[in-house]
């Protein structure tokens, strides 16, 4: 029997799971791997007992966690994918803010049921067993987890940041143009998208395990850059730790 | 095609390299015609940025490029690399490899010539790394000039110019056309096949050398690098290059000579089958060195520069006399920190360096004049000095000073008084040479040359809270003197004190009259050993081995100070080692004739460590090895 695989969202956008149904082909060629009970996005019934639940979206309310610990316990292997589900992805942002300027801000007036310290991401609430990062998840590194999964080997991230993947890309450094990015501290999978792209990394795909942060400060604060805008960038899409 | 690439002696550089004349039409339509058999690759614009690429158009080949480019290491040994493809299920099978693609570097510089060199030699060494060789053998390297950059410092490498390890070199003429060198045979067939009207073309004469002007400079040779790396491993420079590194690994992803690789299996999406890959990996990486359940052996980032420094300055150096470093300052030129190769080792051999260049040459040689407070007989053959230098000193015990008596010269002598700060020193002369029976006839009032204090002597810290067992032989008991004032001045610290003394006869012993003072005073324990003559003090008679008969040592808390004749450590080494006595604990005296003092002469070399420098005193874990020490 081919494992029972569901995708699930909460708070976000749902571009993550969009993704892999953007890999079109080799989303076919997955079917014949494992079969797909659950994913709204493109079914509707409800299934039992599941082997893989992939989770995309950060957790913003009471019903969502309890939804989220439902899923928890009928699944064998708990996957969160993408930034939200990750580490609350930019949804976290409105950590920073009281919650009635948040419901003025978006609604234009104050809104009941904005709670503190949400959203929060999976991992704060029920047990994560394997994770793919970034805004949105590269449809690759998802389908490499998968098969990992499948023949039972340890899910692995690279260990290093996005300036490797830069110049392997040949691409010109971003710092060179006076531009600030996150590439040197944000764990790399993605390709160097952005820079390919001629932005620069705003890290959502997380820091690496080990970030260098002294040297990466001194070197924001070379550029002009003062604490306060060194978190504002840092805190796009990483939340920082006393506040999850 | 085929026979100029199988051709086994196409690599050869040709016995008389040749030069011809080509236009930038000719170099177009030459590239033109290779692209029938090989895939051209040259720099060329992409996007916002120069890049060295697979060549559609010969005309968009650039050849006058700046050096911020990727190196030609990604054509001969590329960070995605499949070894070879298998499949699962029903047995594994693994497909055989494919052919490397034919393929022509148009326009490499000559460092990163050189860069293939060095990859030449790690990688076919030994077992030869066939998925590099295979690309190797088909890939032409065409060489052209550069014009360095701000942080290129070729010419400090030598790698400013490239005399072999091309096919072709393409040498830029004033008006814009070139000379063709032949580097290899089969270079010259490529440009008598696929450009057979320059090929037919008369020679012309070499183009002398060209100087180039690199504005980053190494202040010491090429060779000299090695050698100062192998006194700064401890220096703290790694660690401030540690604090300020992103362990981005740029450095070593853009070097055209590092090649380290980690190797995984790739698996199809239908978990069918796969490919074992191998991709460029980095000694600036978490993980790099990770062991299966332990930690990492080089986890603190420092110390992973100081690998990558060594790699390149010093352990390929001292395998292949070529440093794996070709001053292409690509490091240096992407590093956000940087941590730039030329000003920091410059800094090293700064501090290393000796003073700047004496405005009295020899001044190092030429000694001050110390007078002598008091002379006293010891033996008949041994007398004591103690002289007034004309400044206070601070020495170990076991260092000595340089004395010269003008006229008949200088030999070295072990200070025999308390290692305590000031003017006033013993020494202990036996006259036995002109020098010496010379120094014998000198009285108080009368000066001689003093240098020094020179050497390394015993570490008294390392004494401390322990017992002592200290063994002389003859005059070794001079140098030990220094060692058993500077116990007995804080007698407190240190745990029982056991002296061995043995001479040739009791009328031999120095010291005689402390001797005495020292067996009585019950601070330590004394035992005598004479071979010969009459025994006033009924001492063991025989020789030093015989005091080891039901020595009654506790081994683990007991440090040894040995000094005496070479031969004597040949006996008693292993009664110390049969007692226990720790190899770290065991501190010998290997005075030689130390001439000059300053690590230069040579005359105090035991193999290859310098007496001088780095004794005369030596725990004996760091001398075991050396045939000279002890065998002799």
């Amino acid at each position: 029997m081919k494992p029972r695989v569901g995708f699930f969202d909460f708070t976000c956008c749902e571009g993550c799971q969009l993704t892999i149904l953007n890999l079109e082909e080799e989303f076919l060629e997955l079917l014949e791997l494992v079969e797909i009970v659950e994913f709204r996005e493109i079914l509707q019934a409800p299934a039992a007992a599941l082997d893989i639940a992939f989770v995309e979206g950060s957790i913003a309310g009471p019903e969502e966690a309890a939804r989220l610990r439902r899923i928890r316990e009928r699944s064998r292997t708990l996957v969160a994918l993408g930034a939200c589900a990750d580490n609350a992805g930019v949804n976290a942002l409105s950590h920073f803010r009281a919650p009635e300027e948040l419901g003025e801000s978006a609604f234009g007036r104050v809104v009941e049921g904005i709670e503190e310290r949400l959203p929060r991401p999976l991992e704060c609430f029920v047990a994560v067993d394997a994770r793919v990062p970034g805004c949105p998840i590269d449809g690759r590194e998802f389908l490499g987890l998968l098969q990992a999964l499948l023949v039972g080997r340890a899910p692995e991230l690279p260990a290093y940041a996005v300036c490797v993947e830069c110049k392997l890309g040949e691409y010109p450094c971003t710092f060179e143009q006076g531009t600030v990015c996150l590439g040197p501290v944000t764990r790399a999978g993605c390709n160097a998208l952005c820079i390919a792209g001629g932005d620069r990394c705003r890290g959502c795909r997380g820091l690496v395990d080990n970030p260098r942060s002294q040297p990466y400060r001194q070197i924001l604060e070379q550029h002009g850059l003062t604490v306060e805008d060194i978190l504002a960038e840092f805190r796009i899409f990483n939340l920082p730790p006393e506040k999850s | 095609m085929n026979r100029i690439l199988t051709d086994p002696a196409g690599r050869l550089p040709l016995e008389e390299p040749r030069w011809r004349r080509l236009s930038r039409a000719e170099i177009e339509q030459f590239v033109r015609a290779l692209q029938s058999a090989f895939e051209v690759v040259g720099v060329q614009e992409q996007g916002r940025r120069l890049t060295l690429a697979r060549l559609e158009d010969p005309a968009a080949l650039i050849l006058e490029f700046a050096p911020q480019l990727h190196s030609p290491k990604k054509f001969l040994f590329p960070n995605w690399e499949k070894l070879f493809r298998f499949r699962l299920g029903g047995g594994v099978l693994l497909e055989p490899e494919r052919a490397a693609t034919p393929r022509v570097i148009f326009g490499m510089h000559p460092c990163d010539l050189h860069a293939v060199q060095v990859l030449d030699n790690c990688l076919f060494e030994g077992e030869a790394d066939s998925a590099y060789r295979a690309k190797r053998e088909v890939t032409i390297l065409i060489g052209v000039d550069c014009v360095p950059d701000g942080h290129c410092f070729c010419t400090s490498m030598g790698t400013d110019r490239v005399a072999e390890g091309f096919d072709l070199f393409l040498h830029r003429l004033d008006g814009g056309s070139y000379l063709v060198q032949t580097g290899s045979r089969r270079g010259e067939a490529l440009l008598c096949h696929y450009a057979p009207l320059v090929g037919a073309r008369p020679g012309e004469p070499p183009l002398p050398l060209q100087v180039k002007q690199c504005p980053t400079r190494l202040d010491l040779p090429l060779e000299s690098l090695a050698p100062l790396l192998e006194k700064v491993y401890e220096h703290p420079v790694w660690e401030e290059v540690g604090a300020r590194c992103l362990g981005c690994g740029a450095c070593t992803m853009l070097c055209p000579t590092c090649y380290c690789f980690n190797v995984e299996d790739r698996l199809d999406l239908n978990l069918a089958g796969g490919e074992r890959v191998r991709t460029w990996d980095s000694c600036q990486f978490d993980q790099f060195t990770k062991v299966a359940d332990g930690p990492e052996f080089r986890g603190n980032q420092g110390d992973r520069q100081r690998h990558r420094f060594f790699r390149k300055y010093k352990y390929l150096w001292d395998k292949y006399q070529r440093t794996a470093c070709v001053g292409c300052g690509r490091c240096s030129r992407e590093c956000l920190s940087r941590i730039e190769p030329v000003p920091l080792l410059n800094r090293l051999f700064a501090e290393q360096a000796r003073p700047a260049p004496s405005l009295s040459p020899g001044a190092e040689y030429r000694p001050q004049l110390a007078e002598i407070l008091y002379v006293a007989q010891l033996t008949e053959t041994e007398k004591l000095f103690r002289l007034r230098l004309p400044q206070p000193i601070e020495f170990q015990p076991g260092e000595f000073l340089e004395i010269s008596v003008f006229g008949l010269g200088e030999a070295p002598f072990t200070i025999a008084s308390a290692p305590v700060a000031g003017a006033e020193v013993d020494v202990v002369v036996r006259a036995a040479g002109t020098l010496t029976q010379a120094m014998h006839r000198l009285k108080p009032g009368d000066t001689v040359g003093v240098r020094g204090p020179f050497g390394n002597g015993f570490p008294l810290e390392q004494f401390a809270g322990r017992d002592v067992l200290l063994v002389a032989g003859g005059m070794g008991l001079i140098t030990l003197r220094s060692l058993l004032l500077g116990i007995l001045a804080r007698r407190e610290r240190f745990g029982r004190v056991l002296l061995l003394y043995g001479a040739r006869s009791v009328g031999h012993y120095l010291f005689r009259d402390e001797l005495l003072a020292w067996h009585r005073g019950g601070e330590l324990d004394c035992r005598f050993a004479a071979g010969q003559g009459e025994n006033p003090w009924t001492v063991t008679r025989g020789d030093i081995t015989h005091l080891f008969k039901d020595l009654d040592v506790v081994a683990e808390r007991t440090s040894a100070a040995v000094s005496g004749p070479a031969r004597m450590y040949r006996s008693l080494n292993p009664l110390l080692f049969r007692l226990g006595i720790a190899e770290d604990r065991l501190f010998l005296n290997l005075e030689r004739h130390m001439k000059c003092g300053l690590g230069k002469c040579g005359k105090c070399r035991i193999n290859d460590i310098c007496v001088c420098e780095s004794g005369p005193i030596f725990p004996y874990a760091r001398v075991k090895h050396l045939k000279e020490a002890i065998e002799r």
